[in-house]
């Protein structure tokens, strides 16, 4: 196990270096950089910009380097904590991502575990009492959420939150309880706030979830095994519980590794919608002005993120099921 | 780009004058403190409210005087809106009244000699947001350490100080006077001080010494200059002196409301600044409201925040076409929807670029003929109906009926939709060759198709061009829609590779014979028309092009000539054949003027006018309207719901 | 044999010759399924998918109408009513007070409320407008060439027919949508193609080599899909010029979709070509002497195909919900072109979801779609190994 273990994290380094390689190549794609941006902003306030103070910013901001040099010091300043400096708020990026990363992945977990507790019972259901009005019907819902383009559902369903609830617009909880310490007040106020971007970027995962699901308990079910513990008088539910619930749970853990990406990027555009204190918003106004480091430190969070989820599936998937560790890998 | 508004040589007079009915004044009236100060008064970490107040505050006289308390809550789409209570509260040297005039606010009064030497008088006792003194000695640490100081200004003061290449003269004359001269007349000068983004000629030299090479002891300014992650100490020089930014909460200002909340953060908050120098007739210290609560939400939801509730004083980021949903909502919610008029000459123009690369393009782009037969060929009827239920004003990108400038020919010119005239004019141009769609071709064989670009922001003008396309075509001229990036578009333009652009039209449309007319001569990089002309102006012939326009020439002699003008009538007879030029020339193509800007306003908020002008510059948007006296009627406090029949008039 | 008394037994095979069919004579219907090439048998596993075959007939039915947008669409995609903008759907009706009169749509009324600048519109029951069918209507070019004016319906010669409403412009919401589909659909069929061919190829050489191609390939997939997908497609978006032409970023942004989605097929067909390398048909093509090339393309590649398609069907949601969150976010496909996407971008605001909801019609097809997509691959993949 522990070698397992290792060779797992061992993995994951060079993984994470081509990330940040690819992502730092990516932000540098768009022709120009921030102090284009920086410079036409303070034209439209009126400010003539002159060449000798644009060489002088250039020099300040560090931009004149080549682009290898500027990703070294990236990369170098990332694992000690730096990571870089935002241009458009005119401060490190650390500061300027404060909460938004913890917000981010709260909303994460939760709908993982949205996803979870609603896939379980319905793709359970839908194994048991297969080609049955019920199983057609809740497959068909689950089939709706993936298709439903989730920033609409997210505009809709804030507004008739704010219509038949009174739930306040945007953000993840009630304006005074921003800045104060934790409270059942306030508690209260992140859930009543949480359920809408949660239900909207969890309807996509929890079709597909349940689809393998039931895929799965269908094939365990028709098993010897089962067949025997049928014949020999075991009552159905106990039978279920036993032995072929706990196959498939194997495609449960198994699927962070897929899930959580797509949670990830549905939370993206979803908070852009919803305006939610996490990283989308900050994301796109930050890949719209070229302001290097935070979109790159933003897509590193991501795809760490992913990565480090990966990891932890594949740790509990190893932990469920030997053949895993014996056999050092998997195969999804 | 920034219009320039009225300055008087009056004003000498007139500031003289208006200092004595206020001394008067300050001495009968008793001031009163707001109760929220009172227990600080009252444990000693407070002055008492007559020693807070400068010994001549500026008494405002409003419609109806109010009660200290409350919270005005606002929305806005980014932290660096932080800046834009800077613009509400618009607390400057001298500002604009509600009839443009400008007036002392923070000086006690302005002395003016021909327009050259002007002395500013602080008043007495005037302190900064934490109880330090305002005096001369902030004008001349600015001066002496900031703009002249090469590590912190490498260019040196700003272009508004010096004349002809004349920097200005500061002295200090005293505690509470200092002058600024010139050997030439500088009418930029007042309007730059009473601008929404004004030249700040003096600083909190007391806070900003700590960071300053010159006075900071250098072991612990080094020490700072690490802690802050900077590269040297002019750069968190640089950092924490951002008056306008309004950014650093230790920043002590002369703003009615003081940020407290550290950014980044979505919600901010500011509080009374208890050594703010105005008060109302009554003697009640202003702001009334004691905190401003702004929160920061993605542009998109705003209006459905407004719509909710969620905002007391709401302008930015609500637009004309939510006003529908904005009124529905007002029913169910506690705030009613005013609709304010804006001042801009055009609030959509397109702009041939005279300055386009290609050179096919640019003779026909120079021809003022093959203008006027753009201009022609646009039915700003249709866009009127369609997209503005036809309240907004048909014309050219000139000045507004209200002003004392106006004439209807000057809106008129080229305005009304006669495609047979238009074709007669393509016609005549010899572009009579046309393709198989009926497109007309270019001398050299092109199709004649415009690309317009835009800045990609909203659909608006998308839509107003997908009008312009049809109408265009009847004329042979086939239309593309471009949206861009603001960054790009901007650049493109600069640069010559835009052929026609389309944005909003003159700043200032509202103009009076003492106005600076520079917006109407190719004097800026930013006037999309002209971009390399105006770059040329701008950067005193270093980059740009020269005007090759007789008549874009002449507009700039006018320009001249009215700044060196003596009198009235001499200004206002430019300022006609200026906007005549520009009339008669259709260097751009107005489309639209006067669209009503939607103001959300909390039933019990008082003192907002019912009516009013939304402007950028001048105007401050709300800040002339002085946001520091509105207040919250305790009759019908604001409620979370919809209000009660029965309660005082709500 | 010899028999006690030296004759010889006698013996019960025929000597004719010997007819195989004759020993196992088969039914016809046994003889389909034996006989069957493996085509044949999905085929015949596929149809018992009632859903499936359902949605396929569906996809294939919209794919085929975009050959014929214009025709079926009653108006110009750019054609613009001024008095009736943002109009609510009309309804069509046969019968008129009592009496059959043919479909038809009332004419309305507009007025604008001065009060909070809302446009109304009332029916108005007296105006009966007839619809026609197979008329001439709107001018369009047909495939960019000749210029028609053939519909399949047109509106009431005085009157309009909405079927779903109007927009800001006044343009109807219905003519709209179906040229839309042109786009939405064909964005995902390039992408898919793209992507396809990227995973066949990487896959293809991971799982026939093995060894370190093998590897380089698995750590660089697994890299591609530790990055969430949407947040890689903003920042390629954002690095695609603004100034190329629409049709240039529609294609950018089909490659841009089909760049990121190929990590899954080529796993797949990895791990079918490990599976399969080992199979004795491959073994005794290698003996014989065919080349690597060839033993994949001709003998290993067709045994997986069919799961390769399934896959890819199923991908296809993926991408057109890509290009609609791309649109939406303003760095896809923008106006003048019209997609579902774009059309979803521009009911994306307050007055649409409150006082406006027909505009957000469009994601009704888009779920269609997409479901049918959905059901389809499933079938395709249930079908897929007829042999099991």
């Amino acid at each position: 196990m522990l070698k397992y273990l290792i060779h797992r994290v061992l993995v994951m380094i060079p993984t994470l270096l081509a990330i940040s390689l690819i992502v730092f190549v990516i932000i540098q794609l768009p022709p120009g950089d921030y102090l284009t941006s920086y410079i036409n902003e303070l034209q439209s306030q009126g400010e003539a910009v002159d060449e000798a103070k644009i060489a002088f910013l250039r020099e300040q901001y560090g931009l004149d380097k080549p682009w290898w040099q500027q990703y070294l010091v990236w990369v170098t300043g990332m694992v000690q904590g730096d990571f870089g400096f935002s241009f458009e708020h005119n401060r490190p990026v650390s500061e300027v991502v404060g909460d938004r990363l913890w917000l981010s992945v709260i909303v994460s977990v939760a709908t993982i575990l949205f996803t979870w507790i609603v896939a379980f019972p319905i793709g359970v259901y839908s194994a048991t009492h297969q080609y049955s009005w019920g199983d057609y019907g809740l497959s068909f819902i689950g089939f709706l959420g993936l298709a439903t383009p989730n920033f609409l559902l997210a505009l809709v369903l804030l507004y008739l939150a704010n219509r038949w609830f009174g739930t306040s617009i945007g953000g993840l909880m009630d304006d005074h309880f921003i800045g104060k310490p934790w409270s059942w007040g306030k508690f209260v106020s992140v859930i009543e706030h949480l359920w809408v971007p949660v239900v909207v970027i969890g309807t996509s995962g929890t079709a597909g979830m349940i689809r393998r699901l039931r895929a799965n308990l269908l094939d365990e079910l028709q098993r010897q095994y089962v067949v025997t513990g049928r014949a020999k008088g075991l009552p159905s539910g106990k039978l279920l519980v036993k032995y072929p619930l706990r196959m498939a749970l194997n495609p449960f853990i198994a699927d962070i590794g897929n899930l959580l990406p797509q949670v990830i990027s549905g939370a993206v555009i979803v908070s852009v919608v919803l305006s939610l204190p996490t990283t989308g918003p900050m994301l796109l106004r930050a890949l719209q002005s070229q302001d290097m480091y935070l979109a790159g430190s933003f897509l590193m969070f991501l795809s760490f993120l992913t990565v480090i989820g990966v990891f932890i599936s594949d740790i509990l998937l190893a932990l469920l099921d030997p053949r895993i560790r014996l056999g050092g890998g998997t195969s999804r | 780009m920034k219009p320039r508004a009225a300055f008087r040589s009056v004003l000498f007079a007139t500031a003289l004058a208006a200092g004595l009915p206020a001394v008067a004044a300050a001495q009968t009236i008793v001031p009163i403190g707001p109760p929220s100060l009172e227990e600080r008064v009252a444990k000693g970490e407070l002055p008492a409210i007559a020693e807070r107040l400068p010994l001549v505050p500026r008494r405002v006289v409003v419609d109806r005087p109010g009660m200290h308390g409350g919270t005005l809550r606002m929305v806005f789409g980014r932290s660096k809106d932080t800046r834009i209570m800077v613009v509400y509260g618009y607390a400057r040297l001298v500002t604009y009244d509600t009839a443009f005039n400008i007036r002392p606010d923070i000086l006690e009064s302005v002395e003016i000699d021909r327009d050259r030497v002007f002395t500013l008088r602080l008043r007495p006792n005037h302190r900064w947001s934490d109880g330090q003194p305002f005096t001369s000695e902030d004008f001349r640490y600015w001066w002496d350490n900031i703009a002249n100081q090469k590590m912190l200004s490498p260019l040196g003061p700003p272009q508004v100080l010096v004349v002809r290449g004349e920097t200005a003269r500061f002295e200090v004359i005293d505690e509470r006077t200092v002058r600024y001269s010139w050997s030439a007349p500088n009418p930029y000068f007042l309007p730059e001080l009473a601008s929404a983004t004004p030249l700040y000629i003096y600083r909190p030299a007391h806070y900003l010494k700590q960071f300053h090479a010159k006075y900071a002891d250098p072991e612990e300014l080094a020490e700072k200059v690490k802690d802050s992650g900077r590269r040297n100490w002019a750069a968190l020089h640089n950092r924490q002196d951002n008056q306008y930014k309004n950014d650093n909460p230790d920043l002590p200002t002369l703003q009615p409301w003081v940020l407290q909340t550290h950014p980044p953060a979505q919600r901010f908050v500011f509080v009374r600044n208890p050594y703010f120098h105005r008060i109302d007739q009554q003697g009640r210290q202003l702001p009334y409201a004691d905190t401003v609560s702004m929160k920061v939400a993605a542009a998109g939801v705003i209006p459905l925040k407004t719509g909710a509730g969620e905002s007391d004083l709401q302008a930015r980021g609500i637009a004309f076409n939510n006003y529908t949903f904005l009124k529905e909502a007002e029913k169910r919610e506690n705030y009613k929807v005013r609709l304010w008029q804006t001042a801009r000459g055009a609030h959509l123009a397109l702009f041939p670029n005279l300055n386009v690369n290609d050179p096919v393009w640019r003779k026909l782009m120079n021809d003022v003929a093959f203008r006027r037969a753009l201009s022609l060929a646009v039915d700003r009827h249709e866009i009127n109906q369609v997209i503005y239920y036809g309240l907004a004003l048909e014309g050219q990108n000139t000045v507004l009926p209200q002003s004392p400038l106006y004439r209807a020919e000057y809106r008129n010119a080229w305005a009304k939709f006669d495609l047979a005239q238009a074709n007669v004019i393509l016609d005549r141009l010899g572009l009579t060759k046309r393709d198989s769609r009926g497109v007309r071709l270019l001398p050299d064989g092109r199709p004649m198709e415009i690309i317009v670009e835009t800045a990609g922001e909203d659909t608006e003008q998308t839509d107003v061009l997908e009008l312009i396309h049809d109408s265009w075509l009847a004329a042979g001229i086939k239309l593309f829609t471009r949206p861009s990036q603001r960054e790009v578009f901007r650049n493109r333009i600069f640069a010559g590779e835009t052929l026609v652009s389309i944005w909003s039209g003159h700043e200032n449309g509202l103009p009076n014979a003492e106005t600076i007319p520079d917006e109407f001569a190719p004097t800026s990089q930013l006037q999309l028309q002209w971009p390399k002309w105006g770059q040329y102006y701008q950067t005193g012939g270093r980059a740009g092009t020269a005007p090759d326009d007789p008549h874009a020439e002449e507009l700039l002699n006018l320009n001249r000539e009215w700044v060196n003008a003596n009198t009235r009538e001499e200004r206002e007879t430019i300022w006609h054949r200026m906007l005549q030029i520009n009339a008669r020339q259709v260097y751009s193509i107005g489309l639209i003027a006067g669209v009503p800007q939607p103001i959300v306003v909390n039933r019990a908020l008082r003192n907002v006018p019912d009516k009013a002008i939304f402007n950028w510059d001048p105007g401050a948007q709300f800040g002339i309207y002085m946001p520091d006296t509105f207040w919250f009627d305790d009759a019908c406090r604001r409620r979370p719901g919809p209000v009660r029949d029965g309660k005082a008039e709500c | 044999m010899t028999a006690p008394d030296g004759n010889r037994l006698e013996h019960w095979a025929s000597d004719e010759p010997f007819d195989p069919r004759v020993a196992e004579a088969l039914t016809p219907e046994q003889e389909r399924i034996y006989m069957a090439s493996q085509w044949r048998m999905m085929w015949i596993r596929f149809r018992k998918h009632k859903l499936a075959v359902w949605s396929g007939t569906l996809l294939a039915l919209v794919y085929l109408s975009i050959l014929i947008s214009e025709f079926i669409a009653p108006y110009n995609m750019h054609s613009r009513h001024t008095d009736q903008i943002y109009a609510p759907p009309q309804s069509v009706h046969f019968f008129h007070e009592g009496s059959f009169v043919g479909p038809f749509t009332y004419g309305f009324d507009y007025k604008l409320n001065m009060e909070n600048l809302k446009r109304e519109y009332t029916e108005n029951r007296n105006q009966v407008n007839r619809l026609r069918f197979f008329c001439l209507g709107d001018s369009y070019r047909f495939w960019g060439m000749a210029e028609m004016r053939f519909h399949f319906v047109c509106p009431p010669e005085n009157g309009t027919f909405f079927l779903l409403g109007t927009d800001r412009l006044g343009r109807d919401m219905f003519s709209r949508i179906v040229m839309g589909t042109r786009i939405s659909l064909t964005v995902g069929l390039i992408g898919i193609s793209i992507s396809f061919a990227l995973g066949m190829f990487f896959g293809g050489l991971a799982g026939y080599y093995g060894g370190w191609v093998d590897n380089l390939t698995q750590r660089t997939i697994e890299v591609i899909r530790s990055f969430p997908e949407l947040p890689l497609w903003m920042a390629l978006s954002a690095a695609l010029p603004v100034t190329w032409s629409p049709i240039l970023i529609y294609f950018g942004i089909t490659v841009i979709l089909g760049l990121l989605d190929w990590t899954g097929l080529a796993r797949a067909v990895r791990s079918k070509l490990l599976a399969v390398r080992e199979e004795d048909f491959v073994a005794a093509a290698r003996l014989m002497g065919a080349r690597p090339k060839r033993i994949i393309w001709r003998h290993m590649m067709p045994s997986f195909m069919s799961h390769l398609i399934a896959s890819a069907t199923l991908s296809i949601p993926g991408m057109i919900l890509g290009e609609t969150a791309l649109s939406f976010l303003g760095l896809g496909l923008r106006p003048p072109i019209t997609s579902w996407g774009v059309l979803l971008a521009e009911a994306q605001n307050i007055n649409v979801v409150a006082l406006y909801p027909w505009l957000m019609l469009p994601v009704v097809p888009v779920i269609v779609v997409i479901l049918a997509f959905n059901f389809l691959g499933d079938g395709l993949r249930d079908a897929a190994d007829p042999y099991k």
